[in-house]
């Protein structure tokens, strides 16, 4: 990663607050999710990455005392799951709300509660993504579980959202692709009944017991 | 409603088809019983489903006779009659075809739909039914017109709103197969409207008529191919994501007939027929009749 000052075009040792605004207009800019299907989303996504691990690094410093040497060389910052407790802690309680209406089917209560939220982080994406699924607006949920996948990389909740949408989709066409090879065992016996029946005929054997 | 739900016709057990051909035949002539000879042209395979997934909440044994029907006179024909499931499914598709030739008028002004209107004015009666196709049909038009405000999720919202209403309409009295009802019916509209958008998109846009997936992705003025391209990945998401919902809401709900025959459509027909509107077909089922 690049200086992270730089990425986010503070100056070195901006407080919190300096971080924390100049980190929204960078996310109201490259938002992946403004581009649609617009080619220029993956620049926007690789962008957005980068503005969150450079977001990520200063708050997670920004109370140690940044050392300007320290980032180039830093290898611990892989732990990206404390981000949403960091830049959230405003909104948890609501999204503790919010992930319970989920829970109970409440889906127009979640999604008005979410709705009401400016500063959305993975968490709200994800979220949203949520709402959307049960919707049925898939191809929205699709996007916003990516976006939340995309800012927090390693939080296993988001990506195994994220698979499970692809998987559940592959399991049910195999069902459709897979109906014509469904004896493959029992092929592959028979085949080797004709091998060692060929083979006994040439006076070898190739299955001792027949 | 366009007929893209169908079975997978080579999966199906020689009994089910007979099954489904004698619910489509019977579809047909309770048409001709309420609405007389001229409607039965509107038949279509998804209202035939809409009647098996109805009747199939019921215990009620098929009632069946076989007759010779003036189309096929040649030889004799199973049918269904005196089925509830299937004069609302009648019902249903009169009203739907109806409003269909309306939005067909307003798009080329053709002499074939004014006619086919005329026939079937008088069967279009004031009901809960009607108005609520009537409405929605008329909502998604008007968005349909500006279709470069919404996305994909938002535009077919109408469509399977609609058929989410026809096919939980039918039951009262039990809000929570009504619910159930509603989910299968919400993914099956969807799957259709954009199915269908999909389908026709090489010829609306040779033609130069108005196509959902155009209107929505082409904003750079691509070729068919190019497009096709760019939103395949996307729409193929989509209606897998919505056949899938199809099939397991399936499982949840009280079936009390036709188990393997409702089986084979949502499992395998819904692809099958996925696979056959992007001309994947032949690398799977090259057989096909």
């Amino acid at each position: 990663m690049g200086n992270p000052y730089e990425i986010l075009g503070v100056r070195e040792g901006a407080s919190k607050e300096e971080i924390k605004k100049a980190y929204r207009e960078l996310a109201k800019k490259y938002h992946p999710d403004q581009y649609g299907a617009n080619p220029l989303k993956d620049l926007a996504e690789e962008k957005m990455r980068e503005i969150n691990e450079a977001y990520e690094y200063l708050m997670r410093n920004a109370s140690d005392g940044y050392s300007g040497s320290s980032y180039s060389s830093s290898t611990n910052y892989t732990n990206t799951n404390d981000y949403r407790n960091t830049s959230n802690y405003g909104n948890s309680n609501i999204y503790s709300s919010i992930r319970s209406d989920i829970q109970r089917g409440n889906y127009a209560a979640a999604e008005t509660a979410l709705n009401s939220i400016s500063t959305r982080d993975a968490e709200w994406y994800y979220l949203m993504g949520m709402v959307h699924m049960r919707k049925g607006w898939y191809d929205s949920a699709r996007n916003y579980v990516s976006t939340a996948y995309n800012m927090s990389p390693t939080n296993p909740e988001y990506r195994d959202a994220y698979n499970s949408m692809n998987r559940n989709n592959n399991n049910y066409r195999s069902n459709y692709y897979g109906r014509t090879t469904r004896n493959d065992e029992c092929d592959f016996c028979i085949k080797l009944w004709c091998l060692d029946t060929l083979c006994e005929c040439a006076g070898g054997d190739l299955i001792g017991c027949c | 409603m366009f007929g893209y739900v169908m079975p997978c016709k080579m999966e199906l057990k020689v009994r089910d088809y007979e099954k489904f051909k004698a619910y489509y035949c019977g579809l047909c002539h309770t048409i001709k019983d309420q609405y007389g000879n001229l409607p039965r042209v509107t038949l279509n395979y998804d209202m035939t489903f809409l009647a098996i997934l109805l009747d199939s909440l019921n215990e009620k044994p098929l009632a069946s006779k076989q007759i010779v029907c003036a189309l096929h006179p040649l030889s004799k024909k199973l049918i269904l009659y005196d089925n509830d499931p299937l004069k609302y499914a009648a019902e249903c598709n009169i009203v739907l075809t109806y409003y269909k030739l309306i939005d067909n008028i307003n798009d080329d002004d053709s002499l074939q739909s004014k006619l086919a209107i005329k026939v079937l004015k008088k069967h279009i009666k004031d009901s809960n039914l009607n108005s609520y196709i009537k409405e929605s049909l008329n909502k998604l038009y008007k968005m349909e017109g500006e279709a470069y405000k919404y996305n994909i999720d938002e535009i077919s919202h109408c469509f399977a709103d609609l058929t989410a209403y026809i096919i939980s309409q039918y039951v009262k009295n039990n809000a929570e197969l009504k619910e159930k009802l509603y989910w299968l019916g919400y993914n099956l509209g969807k799957w259709i409207y954009i199915i269908d958008a999909w389908d026709d998109l090489e010829k609306d846009m040779k033609h130069n008529k108005f196509n959902l997936i155009n209107a929505l992705y082409n904003k750079d003025n691509l070729s068919f191919q190019e497009l096709n391209n760019k939103v395949k990945e996307n729409i193929d998401f989509i209606l897998t994501s919505c056949a899938y919902s199809c099939f397991v809401s399936l499982k949840n709900l009280p079936i009390k007939k036709n188990q393997e025959l409702l089986c084979n459509i949502l499992e395998l027909g819904l692809l099958e027929k996925m696979d056959t509107v992007f001309k994947r077909s032949e690398l799977v089922n090259g057989q096909s009749l």
